[in-house]
Parts: structure tokens; sequence; C-alpha cells
């Protein structure tokens, strides 16, 4: 309202419509519209909110950004005018500081900005441009023997007039009175003059300690010549860089590769080595019985059976466990040292456990360091004690074999085989209890 | 632990590890459960149990326990319970058995807290032959304990920790009385090991005297074979 009212230039209403009271006022009155359009009953949410959105507008066909905020954006059907008062504008000359003509322009203007002074005047700056005299070029600037005076003054000259731009200066060097140059020549020149005519002020007047820029026109040169060169590739040298690379890539990573396997094989052999040397105390142990057997061999030549190769395997003394001996530092509870190793296979995990069972021990003794070592001793005992009687009925089978073959070979003669093997057999599936008549019997 | 008396010279930095020293402590940790004789009408609990961390000798543990962690199961309300101060208990009541996770934390932030899993015992279980691994005692009076004993092995503790080990105050009201006479057992148990480690040894030399019967006997049966199959091939 009061937005018109200021239009018409009319008398603004005696209470001031201010920011508060307006949204106040237009809360109330949203309010009372929520309350008129309710959701009929049985109709979905979802059908309701197609029909009768907050502002009863035809829903938006394309998304606007008024979600966002409180108030902004365009969502708003009316424009939020009128908490300020309008504020006047005039037709106003003006005149632009950078000329020197003195032109007057015109130019809508708020009357409020009465004396405030051309508001772009101050993009234009002008650059401090040094001079020099003729006795100053005399004495000082005749360094580079490239340049002449003409051509320096006329390099100033253009310098002043574009305002260093030095791309613009290079275009509009007159070539034909002055020779060919290039722009880091340019630029070469009056950075070398400028340094020179600053350090001669510098002397006279020592308040002023500007860095001085030392132009390396080199290595512009440089700079450029490379970006020519990278911008000047055929598509087939870039394509035969990058392949370059890609094969640098697959050296590389062949060479880790290498670098990777040659560690592993050397932790193999010194592995092997540690292997190597237990297993000879084990041979010193048994080599005797090893000799026997060999003369055994010698003998008989015996096809390799499979009961044969078992045996050998217990003989060398490869079975048993190794436990983890927890060295290093740090806390740990005793009972972790009994944990068997995970290197030992599911099979021999479960033989242990029925030979535990069969023997009546606790699977989980009180854990201290004694009972760990006793207990652990015996379990690695435990474990040769299956695999021999494993390997022993695999003997017996062979014998059985045998004997039938043998039977059959030749009708009516037949091989005994020991009763002291043949016992285990029956017993085993007994009770392992009987460990004791067996002895008494072999005794 | 107003009990812990550090001196500020202590840091947890200070010192690094002491080598070649390993200090172990035992515990015992269980539970003990009583029956209510009844279902409870409101929740169809059965037992009060309550399951614990205790030391095995008179010592108050928390001068290097700073905290122990029991995990029950999850259906309890929050089942993550923390004791910072003995007696290290926890007493709910429940109907089923579960595994309780016991995880011990020690006072120096460089040691790792370590793991203890118990099987919460309600009921009595039928006994197996060998199965000796819980020490369950069935008494009236108290109900149902199962407990176990460990070990607790600091190797080459800090000094840090060390001080925390070594100055250990007895406890000086509530003395535990384990209902298992681990010390007792300790004997048993190490007797049948060697016992049975007698018994196992004997019957390896048993079997290897029998092996080696096995093997001479294989070698002559062959002899007899080959003996026998040869006139064919000739």
């Amino acid at each position: 309202m009061s937005d018109i009212r200021d239009i018409m230039e009319m008398e603004r209403p005696s209470t001031e419509v201010n920011r508060d009271s307006f949204l106040a006022n237009k809360k109330q009155r949203q309010f009372e519209r929520a309350k008129t359009t309710k959701r009929p009953e049985g109709m979905h949410r979802e059908v309701f909110a197609l029909l009768y959105n907050d502002n009863k507008d035809a829903p938006p066909l394309l998304p606007t950004d008024t979600a966002l905020g409180i108030g902004s954006g365009y969502k708003q059907t009316k424009a939020r005018l009128g908490m300020k008062n309008v504020r006047k504008w005039e037709w106003a000359p003006f005149s632009n500081p950078a000329r020197t003509d003195g032109a007057v322009f015109h130019h809508w203007k708020r009357a409020s900005d009465d004396n405030r002074e051309y508001p772009f005047a101050k993009f234009n700056k002008q650059l401090q441009i040094p001079t020099y005299t003729i006795n100053d070029y005399t004495t000082h600037l005749r360094t580079n023997n490239d340049w002449t005076k003409a051509q320096t003054d006329h390099l100033f000259d253009l310098a002043k007039r574009f305002d260093l731009r030095f791309i613009v200066m290079a275009d509009r060097w007159d070539r034909q009175d002055y020779g060919h140059k290039s722009i880091e020549d340019m630029k070469d020149r009056y950075y070398e003059v400028s340094g020179i005519l600053q350090k001669l002020k510098g002397v006279t007047t020592a308040g002023s300690d500007k860095k001085l820029y030392t132009f390396d026109a080199e290595h512009e040169r440089k700079r450029k010549d490379q970006l020519n060169k990278l911008f000047d590739r055929t598509p087939e040298q870039v394509e035969e860089e990058q392949m370059l690379l890609n094969e640098m890539k697959k050296i590389d990573a062949k060479k880790r590769e290498r670098e990777r396997k040659t560690q592993d094989l050397q932790k193999l052999i010194s592995q092997a080595d540690r292997e190597e040397e237990r297993s000879a105390q084990n041979l010193q142990n048994s080599r005797k019985h090893e000799k026997k057997l060999y003369k055994k061999k010698l003998q008989s030549q015996p096809r390799p059976s499979r009961a044969e190769s078992v045996v050998n395997a217990i003989e060398i003394g490869s079975t048993g466990i190794k436990f983890s001996d927890l060295r290093g530092s740090g806390v740990s509870l005793r009972s972790q040292k009994m944990k068997l190793p995970a290197n030992v296979g599911q099979k021999k995990v479960k033989a242990l456990e029925q030979a535990i069972l069969e023997f009546k021990v606790d699977p989980s003794p009180p854990p201290t360091d004694e009972i760990c070592n006793a207990f652990n001793e015996l379990r690695s005992d435990m474990v040769l004690l299956c695999e021999l009687r494993s390997a022993l009925s695999t003997c017996v089978y062979e014998l059985e074999s045998l004997k039938h073959q043998y039977e059959a070979d030749c009708p009516g003669k037949t091989l005994n085989i020991p009763p002291a093997l043949q016992q285990p057999e029956e017993d085993e599936s007994k009770n392992i209890d009987g460990i004791s008549d067996i002895s008494l019997r072999e005794a | 632990m107003s009990n812990l008396n550090i001196p500020t010279d202590f840091g947890p930095d200070s010192g690094g590890r002491v080598k070649g020293l390993t200090i172990t402590k035992a515990i015992v940790y269980g539970n003990e459960a009583r029956s209510f004789g009844k279902k409870r009408e409101e929740d169809g609990h059965t037992h009060q149990w309550s399951v614990y961390l205790k030391p095995y000798l008179n010592e108050d543990m928390s001068s290097y326990v700073k905290k122990v962690h029991f995990k029950l199961h999850e259906s309890y309300v929050n089942p993550n319970r923390i004791v910072t101060k003995p007696p290290f208990e926890i007493t709910e009541t429940g109907w089923g058995e579960f595994e309780v996770v016991i995880k011990i934390y020690f006072h120096d932030p460089t040691e790792r807290p370590v793991t203890c899993y118990h099987i919460l015992k309600l009921f009595q279980s039928p006994i197996v032959e060998g199965d000796q691994s819980l020490t369950i005692t069935n008494d009236t009076k108290k109900g149902l304990v199962s407990e176990q004993y460990e070990e607790i092995v600091f190797q080459e503790p800090t000094q840090f920790m060390q001080h925390c080990l070594t100055n250990i105050q007895p406890l000086t009201n509530g003395v535990y009385k384990h209902d298992t006479d681990f010390e007792r057992k300790k004997i048993l148990t190490l007797e049948n090991i060697l016992d049975v480690k007698i018994k196992v040894k004997g019957e390896i030399t048993a079997l290897k005297e029998k092996l080696k019967l096995a093997r001479e006997t294989m070698t002559k049966f062959k002899t007899e074979l080959a003996k026998v199959q040869k006139p064919p091939l000739v």
C-alpha cells in the first residue's frame, strides 16, 4: 500500500509500515488462509498436495531456488516494497576527470549523491613512466649496443601511450623506421632503462627503496620457445610421447615386481635353511634307524607303498606340533600359549580332540607355566601317537592285502601276520585303555 | 583408585620397557548363578547370576587394572558394562546362557587390553566324561559356580607398568575366597597330564616297535610273494 502512496505522492498513513509489522501482518494472513484449505477426509496427502499447495498456486513447472532461504527469491507473488522511502533520481551533468577537453555529459543519478565524483574516474589509472634527459642518456643509458637513442625514445613513447601493454606496443612498433624488435627485446630494454633511472634517482633521493625489477629476457625467450614447441607438436608426436610414458610406467612396474620376487625368494631360502638345521638334528637321531632302512631297501627293493611313505615321514620326525612361544613384549593371557597354531590341519585337530577325550585330560587346564608346557608337549606327543596309529593300521591293511594276494597265488599256503600286529585293530575299536596289556604282551 | 600413588616422573612414556622382566598375575573369572526356583512372571527370567573377575591372590587389582569391560548378550539393556573399581562384577537376572566377553584394560595405555571369554553357566550340565574344562560346583547355599583360572603375563612391561604391578596393596576388606580349590586342581591337572604323557610315550614306543615289526613282516611277505610270483615269469 505504502509504495502506491509513494508513487502517487500521497501522504503516508500515520502508522508507518516497517519490516516487523509488515511481516507480522503477512504471517497472520497466511495463517488465515491455511485454515481455510483443509484436506478433505479420505484424500491422499500426495493428491491433495498436487491440488493445493501453500499458496494455491499452480504447481511449479520448473524448479525454483526459492525453497532455500527464508522469503528470498522470486516465489513471492508480491515484491516486498515499501520498507524504505523512495529516493529521487535526477538527470544531471557530469564530467569525466580522465578527459582533458572538459566535455560535459548527462546521466541519471540519485539526488542524494549530488556532490560525488564520477564513480568510474578511479579506473583511469595513470602509470608513472620514467623519463630521461639527453644528458642522462649519454652518461648512463648507452649500455646496450642493440638500442639507439631513437629506438629507446620510440619505446618510451609507446610505453607512455599504451600504458606498458607490451603486446600492443610490439604491435604498434614502427618497424620501418626503427627495425624489428620482439616483445622480449622491448621489455628487456624498458626494464633496463627504468632500473638505471631508478638507481640514479635513488642516489639523489634515498627515500624510495622500491625493489628493482630485473627482467630475465633469456628465460622468457626460452619459456616461449618451449610453449611454442609444445603447441606445435603433431598428433603423431603427441601419441608417441604418450606411448613412451606408458612404456616407462610398465618398466617401473616390472622392476618393482622383480624386486618383490627376489625378496620373497630370499625369505624362502632363509626359512628353508632354518628348516634344514632343524631336520639335521632330527636326522642324527634317526640315522641309525635310517641306515637299517636303507639296507633293507637294498635287499628287497620294495616298490614304494603308501604305508612306507607314511612311516618314513614319521621316522624323520616331521610330525608333532610346534607351539608358538609368545616372545616379545606386551601383555598376554597365559592360556594363549596353549592355543593350537593355525598351521595345524583340521584332521590333526580332530584327532587331537579325540585323543584328549580318550585319555581324560582337561582340554583347558589352569594355565600355569608348568602346566602349559606339559600340556603342549603332551599334545605334540598325542599328534605323533595318532599318526603312528594310522600308519600302523595302514601297514596292517597292506599286510592283509599281501596275505590275500599270496593266498590267491598259491592256494593252500598262507602267510602269518604276527599276532602283536593283529591285536590293536580289534583293540582300537574297544578302547585304548589296553595299552598296558599290549606292552605286557610285548614283554 | 585413591591408593594409586604414582610419582609424576613415571609418565607412560618414561623409560620404555624393562628388558628381560616378566611379571605374572593370576586371576580367576567366571560366574555364579542361583535359580529363582520358578519362572518370573514379568520377564520369564529364571536365575540371578553375577559374572566376575577376581584376583587369585589377595591383592588389589585396581593398581594395575584401569577398567574391566563386560560384554553381555545383546538382548540386555546396554550390554557393554564397564567397571572401573573392584569388585569387578556384574549382577543380572536372565534365563539363558551365553558367552560373556571380559576385556581387561590396564593403566599403561601402551599395553593392549586382554580378552577372556566365559560361557555364562546357569544350569548344571550333564557330566561328560573327561570334560573338566570348567570347575563347576553346585553348592546349595551359593548356587552354581563356574569359574576359571587364568594368568596374565606381562612380558617386558614398561617402567610405569612395573611400578603398578609391584606396588600392590593387599585387599583389606572383602578378601576373595575362591569356590574352587585351584591349588589342588593345578596339582591334580599337572599330575594327570604327566601321567598321561608317560602313557602316551609308552604307547608311542610300543607303536614304533610294532611298526618296525610290521615293516619287517611286510618285506618278508613281499619276498615270499616274489618267490611265488617268479615261476610264471620265467
